[in-house]
């Protein structure tokens, strides 16, 4: 009896000293992190989060993510698209029924709300006025879904203060090697572009290591096959409303697959693919294979977007290739020079993604507190520009900069995973930090963007007396109406409308003749049989449900206009 | 009638308490197999009512609308489907008779090779790729097949072709292409099952027809092949069954706008339609499809060795 009363005394003695053993612990890490003392939360919240978006997993000890961790006491997990689409990926959580605590769908962000796997916000909103105060009324008012209610937080497009971007969205781009050549001429039209491409390569076949040149490539791999699709909006003299085209006057939808800009264009594209201009595999290449070529400096020119091709950049400035003059400047063409290029816009709210509560999150109003609490100054310098006196230095003045040296880590990949974490799918604000005299990001600080340049683009932009790509190519002109952009309504349409069902089929004839148009011998014919087909699929009636969303649009935004 | 006849010429011992009781461990193992299969074969298929509802994520099955057969008329009056079908039959089939027959030859071939060493090494060599993911043959096809690859410069070197030709932006070769990467990852390990039945026949026949003057030829022809034939039979007829599983990563990881009305499979348009487009119930109805039209070939194909009295699977 005896015994087994001292075994039971040992064992709880065990067992105590073993959790007394994982408090300490806990403590340790605790005071390592100065929180433990100072606040009441001894425990840091956390939380997942999905981006339906290509991204890099940053590590789970972060530092900065500690630290704002210590700051607001919680931390979100992020986790991003890998080697599908955001249908996909957001399609196969909602068959499965569970999702992570945050989640922005992307082009899923509707199906999650036809799923109901969203929280409404509208009720929690009014108590966090960080996040409250990040739209105005009339732009809550946008988000709202047709059943009135709020699902997500648009993260993008917020200026505070003044719009700082140095750098354009699409454009077509070309090496400053082919304009140095051509002693830095004025490139207006896609003629002048091609005959351009056309004569360096015909001077110069190939790279100084002997690699032949490409003159051109197209990016043609699943959903971002718009660098093939969507130049006629711009040739045209339009800004990015991504589906469709709007004309401010008459307030009517356009359709940019067929006006005259995009057959001339997809003539010229046939024309030079004949002429051995174009990649022969610009139409098979997967999206890696893609950056692969930019990155070797081959490529003399193509259509992207700025952010699709960063590593590619990156990759360049690695290999020293700005010495070859391999880096890319954009330029703004349009088919005749009568027409006035609208490539950028001002930023602009995209209303249909966001980042939402999911229904499996446990705290909802903690989380929206994170959300909250990244919006405070403090928070906002740790994101953008990181450690005082790590990873940047402060003047006099006030205004920070950065040294050569923190450049440099800042574009190392493994310290950007163990030491940066920028949460850039949580809200945020662009232009100005909340001390109105340093941009909301380093690269956007006037002072460090030109050190963060390669030195071909330095020597290029000074060659046409320019301080910023933007600059270089159609600064960005005020947003049409408040209609834009059109892309955040197709982007979300379903194959539940007939509307939505033309759209998907429309993208896979295109997806399919373009392609076919721009390889062909006979162009007429092969253009004919692509509006054959493109008509079969029946746009009026996509055209017709954007028509009806533009219509709703100008509406709702009259009532604001007293 | 039948029944009754064999019954009657063997006897069988009843089935009652005591027989289960002698055979409890048995009895446990069945029923844990019965029930896994209740569980994760069948419990599943009330999923099926999907496909005759308009099924909303938020209403979950119960509580969606019953539309009855739309969905299928949906699926068969769209000319993608129509298709879709023919190119997963057609890759189906490329994949079976190919695999297949490259699969015995090499078993025989291999199986005819004196050296042990040389028999061993070239049959660990054959079965590596099988251990390779897809999206990296993929990846080797890409590189072999791309304008600086090795078919193209090996072509041009011997005056086939004057310049390097995309063999993926042209529709007719695609097939061809699915079918040589599965006969690449798949021979050797396809192989093993028949090397392995054909080291079961009875030496003392080799014997016996080499006595009575058989060749090489005469004894793969009269030994070897009728020796594995049932088991050729058995895996043709599972084979069949698995005509529709074409594959999805193969022509998904390939695939590209310009052949994309030669490289969709049913299984990429379940996830185009069905996960993508959150239209589960198309989803469903092309899945319910294609499992039908699997249970129909694999009968009829069953039938068949039946009546030719050949070895069966049920």
């Amino acid at each position: 009896m005896k015994m087994k009363k001292l075994v039971a005394v040992l064992l709880a003695t065990m067992m105590a000293a073993t959790t007394l053993a994982g408090c300490g612990d806990s403590d340790k890490s605790g005071k390592g992190s100065k929180a433990a003392a100072s606040s009441k939360v001894d425990e840091v919240r956390e939380y997942t989060a999905f981006f339906a978006v290509p991204g890099n997993e940053i590590n789970d000890d972060n530092e900065i993510q500690q630290k704002i961790a210590e700051i607001t006491g919680a931390k979100v997990k992020e986790t991003w698209l890998t080697g599908q689409t955001a249908a996909e990926a957001v399609g196969t959580m909602i068959a499965g029924g569970e999702y992570p605590d945050l989640i922005d769908g992307s082009d899923g962000t509707a199906q999650l709300y036809d799923a109901g796997a969203l929280v409404p916000l509208d009720d929690y909103l009014d108590k966090y006025t960080n996040l409250k105060e990040l739209w105005s009324e009339e732009e809550w008012d946008k988000v709202r879904q047709d059943d009135g209610h709020i699902y997500w937080i648009p993260q993008f497009g917020n200026v505070y203060e003044k719009d700082m971007t140095p750098t354009p969205a699409e454009a077509f781009w070309i090496q400053t090697r082919v304009l140095k050549w051509a002693d830095y001429p004025e490139i207006k039209t896609v003629d002048e572009y091609f005959k351009l491409l056309e004569d360096y390569n015909t001077a110069n076949p190939t790279m100084e290591d002997g690699t032949a040149n490409i003159p051109y490539t197209i990016l043609c791999d699943d959903w971002r096959y718009f660098c093939l699709e969507n130049p006629p909006q711009f040739l045209a003299g339009y800004p990015n409303d991504g589906s469709v085209i709007v004309n401010p006057e008459t307030e009517k939808i356009m359709d940019y697959n067929t006006i005259d800009e995009a057959k001339s264009y997809f003539q010229k594209l046939n024309e030079e693919f004949a002429k051995g201009t174009v990649d022969t595999e610009a139409f098979t290449q997967s999206f890696d294979e893609y950056i692969a070529k930019l990155s070797s400096g081959r490529v003399l020119g193509m259509v992207d977007q700025w952010w699709q091709f960063t590593d590619a950049r990156d990759s360049l400035k690695q290999q020293g290739l700005e010495a070859q003059g391999c880096n890319y400047v954009p330029l703004a063409l349009t088919m005749d020079t009568s027409v006035t290029p609208n490539y950028n816009t001002e930023q602009a709210i995209n209303v249909a993604n966001g980042v939402g509560v999911s229904v499996s999150c446990e705290d909802p109003e903690g989380a929206l507190q994170f959300l909250n609490d990244l919006l405070e100054p403090e928070v906002r310098v740790l994101r953008s520009w990181g450690i005082e006196g790590v990873d940047y230095e402060v003047g006099d003045d006030g205004v920070f900069t950065r040294t050569d040296e923190q450049w440099t880590l800042a574009s190392d990949s493994s310290y950007k995973a163990s030491h940066i974490c920028t949460y850039s799918y949580l809200p945020n604000y662009f232009g100005l930090l909340a001390d109105k005299i340093n941009a909301a990001t380093p690269t956007e600080q006037p002072s460090e963007f030109v050190k963060s340049l390669p030195s071909d683009v330095q020597e290029c932009l000074a060659a046409y007396d320019c301080e910023t790509y933007l600059e270089m190519m159609d600064p960005a002109d005020a947003v049409p109406g408040p209609w834009f952009p059109m892309y955040s309504y197709s982007n979300a349409m379903t194959t539940a409308t007939e509307g939505g069902t033309a759209w998907t089929k429309m993208g896979e004839i295109k997806h399919e003749y373009l392609p076919k148009v721009v390889m062909s011998a006979d162009f007429e014919e092969s253009w004919k049989e692509y509006m054959s087909a493109y008509e079969g699929c029946n746009p009026q009636a996509f055209l017709d449900e954007m028509q009806e969303e533009l219509d709703h649009r100008i509406e709702t935004s009259a009532k604001y206009a007293e | 009638m039948v029944s009754k006849q064999i019954k009657a010429k063997e006897p069988k011992a009843k089935f009652n308490w005591k027989e289960f009781k002698r055979q409890k461990v048995l009895m446990f193992w069945a029923a844990l197999f019965v029930i896994y299969g209740v569980i994760f074969c069948y419990a599943p298929l009330v999923g099926w009512l999907m496909a005759f509802q308009n099924y909303k994520p938020k209403d979950g099955i119960l509580g969606s609308q019953f539309i009855g057969l739309e969905k299928f008329i949906r699926l068969f009056s769209d000319s993608t489907f129509l298709q879709v079908i023919r190119n997963t039959l057609a890759m189906g089939i490329i994949n079976l008779v190919f695999t297949f027959v490259t699969a015995i030859a090499f078993a025989i071939l291999l199986n005819e090779v004196r050296s042990k060493f040389g028999k061993k090494t070239v049959q660990t060599i054959s079965y590596l790729p099988h251990f390779l993911s897809w999206i990296v043959v993929t990846g080797i096809l890409h590189d072999v097949l791309s304008g600086t690859g090795i078919i193209n410069e090996l072509l041009i070197n011997i005056g086939v072709l004057n310049q390097p030709l995309n063999f993926f932006a042209h529709p007719k070769f695609f097939w061809w292409i699915v079918g040589f990467a599965n006969i690449w990852k798949e021979t050797g390990w396809n192989a093993i099952i028949y090397l392995s039945a054909i080291t079961a026949i009875d030496p003392s026949l080799y014997e016996a027809a080499a006595i009575d003057g058989a060749g090489r030829w005469a004894k793969i022809k009269h030994i070897i092949l009728p020796g594995i034939k049932p088991t050729i039979m058995i895996l043709l007829l599972m084979n069949v069954g698995n005509v529709l599983n074409a594959g999805f990563e193969v022509q998904y990881l390939l695939g590209n706008g310009l052949v994309q009305s030669v490289s969709q499979t049913i299984d990429i348009f379940v996830l185009k339609w069905g996960i993508s487009q959150l239209d589960y119930s198309l989803g469903t109805a092309a899945g319910i499809f294609k499992s039908v039209v699997s249970i129909i070939l694999i009968v009829v194909a069953n039938q068949i060795a039946k009546r030719s009295g050949e070895e069966r699977l049920f």
